[in-house]
């Protein structure tokens, strides 16, 4: 009964659902003005698209690479601190994750333009006390969001 | 890993298991929900998505994962359905994905959304899903009397306007 209608949760409405789920995180969706493609292979590059839009991320590496599963690990600018993250990334969809922190990208076309979601905040799952910090992770993924623009604006 | 070590880890509340979870029933939950609330079957499914992924810890055994995701995915998409009860343009009809015969998905579809949501649920459960009456009955919360009655119109208003 394959030809029955079928509905479809595509990255940015999987994050959203993360976004309601987990209660210490920001989630921002926006417009990009550039196609799909090219957004989404600057963004893939982690260890030069992150560095590049997340002004506390000093340097991003890629320790191992198997399928769709990636380990990085970053150190901040200010701070001489690491943090390991497991990496999902898949068409549209990367999910960082480090013990204390995460960081979700998805992002799909939009005619010749981008709808791009950005999530960042605290890996809980049951700390409804944690929603009360939802508006300032949420002004961390503007700002992100903002260096994305800008990237890809002065970038060829 | 299986979807049973999947959904304890969900149950943990690991993020990237949460994720997995919502890929893994995508397909399942996709069928029921578009089929039910047509149009609005996207949000019909991020609703239910919601509601699961809340509410994963309080499922004991990962075994009834499916019947416990079903009843929230049909209680959504026939609510989401009755509040926003439109009729649409055929023209508005969304693309189908690439290699499920199109003009058919397209007729089935407007077929459906000429169906009120009531007989569209009972529809998919019977028909797509192959529960009895009786069962179908429960999961509606009606009747398995007002089922079948349901059932017997649904049909019958399937087949006048699919061939009207």
């Amino acid at each position: 009964m394959s030809q029955w209608p079928i509905a479809q949760l595509t990255p940015v409405r999987q994050l959203r659902v993360l976004a309601e789920v987990l209660p210490g995180v920001g989630l921002v969706e926006r417009v990009l003005d550039a196609p799909y493609e090219r957004v989404w292979s600057f963004l893939t590059d982690l260890e030069h698209s992150v560095p590049a839009f997340d002004p506390m991320v000093g340097s991003l590496r890629v320790l191992s690479h198997q399928g769709s599963r990636l380990v990085v690990v970053t150190r901040m600018s200010f701070l001489p601190l690491s943090s390991r993250f497991e990496v999902e990334l898949r068409d549209g969809w990367c999910l960082m994750r480090s013990r204390t922190y995460l960081v979700g990208m998805a992002a799909e076309p939009l005619g010749d333009q981008t709808r791009y979601a950005h999530l960042e905040g605290l890996p809980c799952h049951r700390a409804k006390a944690l929603r009360m910090l939802r508006p300032v992770f949420r002004r961390v993924v503007g700002g992100d969001i903002h260096g994305i623009v800008r990237t890809l604006a002065t970038s060829p | 890993m299986d979807l049973e070590d999947v959904v304890r880890a969900a149950q943990r509340g690991e993020p990237l298991s949460l994720a997995a979870l919502l890929r893994a029933l995508g397909p399942y939950v996709g069928r029921i929900c578009g089929a039910i609330a047509l149009d609005d079957g996207d949000d019909a499914m991020q609703e239910t998505m919601i509601r699961v992924l809340k509410g994963i810890h309080r499922l004991r055994e990962p075994a009834a994962l499916h019947g416990w995701v079903r009843r929230i995915a049909v209680r959504e998409a026939l609510e989401l359905a009755r509040t926003r009860r439109t009729l649409v343009p055929v023209e508005q009809v969304p693309e189908p994905p690439a290699g499920i015969a199109p003009e058919l998905r397209v007729e089935v579809a407007d077929t459906l959304r000429r169906l009120p949501p009531e007989q569209r649920a009972i529809l998919v459960l019977r028909e797509l899903e192959g529960f009895t009456e009786a069962e179908a009955a429960a999961l509606l919360d009606i009747p398995v009397g007002t089922a079948k009655s349901r059932l017997h119109r649904a049909r019958r208003a399937f087949r006048r306007r699919w061939q009207g």
